[in-house]
């Protein structure tokens, strides 16, 4: 197991009118080595806070996130996770190389080496030739490509994937969920994938973590053992779509209510 | 070259021809209006003799100077408020209260202060310059995603190497939009601390024609003027050009 989280909550203060306003309650889960977990709920379900907790970007309010195989059972200094933004959060000023290379950069890899590891995960996102292009100069499914690069030049455990693909046009947004698939698959990394397209939970996950609307707990998980390539229209992923799609409108439903 | 281009040019050279047939038709008085040729002339003059040379030395040592001193203190000051809470804190009030004096009326009070030399001048234009860079300085540090500096964390960066590599390059666009301000002040306030107690600029040179109702050679020190403050623009420009290619390149 790569990672355990027991009891996690969150509660956001809301200094305005001294509300505290919870986020997320009781998340316990098991992260196992190579998964594709799939986090899906209705929009403002806190999955993207329990991303953030996982990262150690955020703090969590309760409960305790561990990553039983390192030392002392905490990320931190060799960090074990990367995160792939929404919004792609490359830096402007970087080319696609610089970009890429930042992780390694400053955590102190002699030039050379990380160079020629940039210049692997470049190929292998397929982007060869775009190395000396800023980031303005891509198109939306190339700076996913970076993003997903950079974040694997830090050699992490675990991918965190915050609603990758939200941001791109559908066709490009096809082609990427392949690309991931191949990724995951050629990297043997863990994915933990935050997203709200039932769609996307069910061609790409080996297992779904249904969330309920805020404040967010674990609604069902649901193990996706549909052989690959996994096809919306096939009679096995239709029936399991239909059936998510019964339990998330639920959410969606209660989200609004609220 | 294009039709534009022609009328530019159209437009400058018929006004100066105009200018200078005006004149010698006896139809200007030189005194206000001297013809363009013998402002050139003069300019002539003044540069074989080293007088306008040496006044642009003079001057451009006090705006160098002055920039420099403020440029730096005002980038760091800048970066230091948009990062940290507590600079800023203590940065804001004194921010508010002296942006709005206009820099040439503290000119007197550093007379007093530092004496009739170089350095009451120096400290003049540093003032000057070092309120816009940093008020720049701190609006590009709050232009910055907070999502990159998040990436930033996420990919291991320390505090200081998210200073170094995201939070100055995030800023560098804004601080040199400050930079451009700053020199525009800085000739402003080298002409206006070069009026009084001193023998020696561009400022001076000027002043002193005006005096002496030498109109040619006030001339000469507006024309000087001016090709100093082109000549700053473009080298700020290609300085941006270089450190920035990423701007360069979105236009």
């Amino acid at each position: 197991m790569l990672l355990a989280l027991r009891d996690v909550g969150k509660v956001w203060p809301i200094a305005r009118t001294g509300e505290r306003v919870p986020a997320l309650e009781a998340i316990t889960l098991d992260v196992a080595a190579g998964e594709f977990l799939i986090l899906l709920g209705p929009s403002g379900c806190g999955k993207s806070t329990l991303l953030q907790i996982i990262a150690g970007l955020e703090a969590p309010s309760a409960g305790e996130i561990r990553f039983p195989s390192t030392a002392d059972g905490r990320t931190g200094s060799g960090k074990l996770t990367s995160m792939v933004f929404q919004d792609y959060a490359l830096f402007p000023w970087r080319t696609v190389l610089g970009n890429v290379v930042f992780g390694p950069e400053v955590n102190g890899m002699p030039r050379r080496e990380r160079d020629a590891r940039a210049q692997r995960l470049i190929e292998l996102v397929n982007l060869k030739g775009a190395e000396h292009r800023y980031p303005h100069e891509l198109s939306g499914g190339m700076r996913q490509r970076v993003a997903l690069a950079r974040a694997l030049a830090n050699d992490p455990q675990i991918l965190l994937f915050d609603e990758p693909l939200a941001a791109l046009d559908a066709q490009t947004r096809r082609v990427m969920q392949d690309e991931l698939l191949r990724i995951w698959r050629e990297t043997g990394k863990t994915f933990v994938y935050v997203t709200h397209s039932l769609q996307e939970a069910v061609l790409l996950g080996t297992r779904i973590v249904l969330m309920t609307a805020g404040p967010g707990r674990i609604k069902r998980v649901e193990e996706v053992t549909l052989p690959r390539p996994r096809h919306l229209t096939g009679r096995a992923e239709a029936e399991m779509l239909d059936r998510l799609d019964a339990l998330l409108g639920e959410e969606v439903q209660r989200g609004m209510a609220s | 070259m294009t039709a534009s281009h022609w009328r530019q040019i159209a437009s400058v050279a018929g006004l100066l021809l105009a200018w200078q047939v005006l004149v010698h038709a006896g139809r200007i008085n030189p005194l206000f209006l001297p013809a363009p040729l013998s402002v050139l002339a003069a300019m002539w003059e003044m540069t074989r003799s080293g007088e306008l040379p040496w006044a642009v030395l003079v001057s451009l040592n006090r705006v160098v100077q002055g920039f420099v001193y403020g440029a730096v203190l005002g980038i760091v000051l800048g970066l230091l408020a948009g990062a940290i809470r507590w600079v800023e804190d203590l940065l804001d009030p004194w921010v508010a209260a002296v942006y709005p004096i206009p820099k040439s009326a503290l000119f007197p009070l550093f007379l007093l202060w530092f004496g009739l030399g170089n350095s009451s001048k120096i400290v003049t234009i540093a003032v000057g310059v070092l309120f816009l860079v940093l008020v720049n300085t701190i609006t590009g540090v709050r232009s910055i995603s907070p999502v990159l500096l998040k990436a930033a964390r996420d990919l291991g960066a320390s505090r200081l190497q998210v200073f170094a590599k995201v939070i100055l390059p995030g800023a560098l666009p804004n601080i040199f939009t400050g930079l451009r301000l700053g020199a525009g002040m800085a000739l402003i306030l080298v002409f206006i601390t070069e009026i009084e107690a001193t023998k020696a600029g561009l400022g001076f040179l000027l002043w002193e024609a005006f005096q002496l109702m030498d109109t040619r050679h006030v001339f000469v020190g507006v024309v000087t003027f001016g090709l100093l403050g082109v000549a700053t623009t473009w080298l700020l420009q290609w300085l941006e050009r270089v450190t920035c290619p990423w701007i360069q390149r979105s236009n």
